[in-house]
């Protein structure tokens, strides 16, 4: 059994060593936060689900299993709370199957900018613009997409954590990214 | 060869076709400019999402949680001030409820305590002992208060004393929970 950094972090910290969780936590933080943010678009809820979220790993972390990934069974906790979360306030977040909200459409009632130019766009303006239509997918896109860029997990561990078949992840995460081609191609944003 | 499918050109993107097959789609790609322009919109797609904008935590995130997990020890002086004033506290309740001046609570224990058996007998000792001290504490204060200031102004020093001690009790007390509700809330 190969020990990685995380598991010598745990190990520390069921110890009883406080830094090695503050340590854990600044690891995790940026990733899990941006996770959650932009699957319930609310910065406040994210900050509770966020707080909750390294609350519930430190409750639980004495069941942690060595043989897994940290990181896989933790995205998992955050993965449940937040679908936990969706579910139980669905009229605040758009509906896990609703394929039938624009991208475009959301876009455009956020007032951003789509003035001419858009074609001379600096890569990061094009990154920035790909992210923002990112948040506005649905959400049995947006969550694979996501955990594969954001949180940077292979197919199989998105299969794991969502309890999908690594085909359906696979499709899912295709489908997503044909979505974000055409809708950044009504704007001219991927010629640059 | 027909044109590809995006599914296709994602999958050759990502690396997932087999050699022969990502061989075909690429000798296509060189001869098709619809399928070429398709393939650089996905690659400037993938580009874009590989670099992703990570959204910044509040700076107070992971110190509130630590606060949460890990709630604050009082300090050492914090220890000894609680432990003073509960000594000033427990005193003062003894002078009151025993009445120094009958005392016939106590005495009466003590009257009990000869014909009793041992476990007994010493907590009745024990109560004793503080109570003495107490009364001793309290006759050392009452002579040093009359002699230095007039009856009335003693009264009130004592009662101010201890009211303080039972204020910085309470504090003590208090204090941490409160702390840890107002984290709980914000």
């Amino acid at each position: 059994m190969i020990v990685d950094e995380d598991q010598v972090l745990i190990k520390r910290t069921l110890r009883g060593e406080r830094k090695a969780y503050e340590e854990l936590m600044r690891k995790y933080e940026k990733k899990i936060f941006s996770f959650v943010i932009r699957m319930v678009r609310n910065e406040d809820v994210a900050v509770d689900l966020t707080q909750d979220f390294f609350f519930k790993v430190y409750t639980v972390m004495d069941k942690y299993n060595f043989e897994y990934k940290f990181s896989t069974w933790a995205y998992r906790i955050c993965y449940n709370l937040v679908i936990d979360h969706i579910r139980k306030n669905q009229a605040q977040v758009d509906s896990l199957d609703d394929e039938s909200v624009s991208p475009h459409s959301l876009l455009a009632s956020e007032n951003v900018s789509k003035e001419d130019g858009f074609k001379n766009m600096a890569r990061e303006e094009t990154r920035d613009y790909v992210w923002q239509v990112v948040d506005q997918i649905p959400l049995k896109f947006r969550e694979l997409i996501l955990m594969r860029y954001i949180q940077d997990l292979k197919y199989e561990e998105i299969a794991e954590i969502t309890s999908l078949p690594v085909g359906t992840v696979k499709n899912r995460i295709f489908k997503a990214k044909e979505i974000l081609k055409k809708e950044m191609e009504k704007d001219g944003m991927l010629d640059g | 060869m027909a044109c590809l499918t995006d599914e296709k050109i994602l999958a050759c993107g990502e690396g997932d076709l087999n050699a022969i097959e990502a061989s075909r789609i690429r000798d296509h790609l060189l001869v098709c400019r619809a399928c070429r322009l398709a393939d650089a919109r996905y690659r400037n797609l993938n580009r874009s999402l590989s670099r992703p904008v990570f959204s910044e935590p509040p700076a107070g995130m992971i110190p509130q949680i630590m606060q949460r997990l890990y709630p604050a020890l009082p300090r050492y002086t914090s220890i000894i001030a609680a432990i003073a004033a509960s000594l000033v506290f427990l005193i003062t309740w003894i002078y009151v409820y025993f009445d120094f001046s009958r005392s016939s609570l106590v005495q009466a224990l003590r009257l009990t305590a000869d014909g009793t058996s041992g476990w007994l007998a010493n907590i009745i000792k024990a109560i004793s002992t503080v109570y003495n001290a107490a009364q001793a504490a309290y006759k050392a204060a009452n002579a040093l208060l009359n002699a230095l200031l007039p009856a009335p102004m003693g009264t009130a020093l004592l009662t101010g004393s201890v009211l303080a001690f039972s204020g910085l009790l309470a504090f003590l007390l208090l204090g941490p929970r409160r702390k840890r509700a107002h984290a709980e809330k914000s």
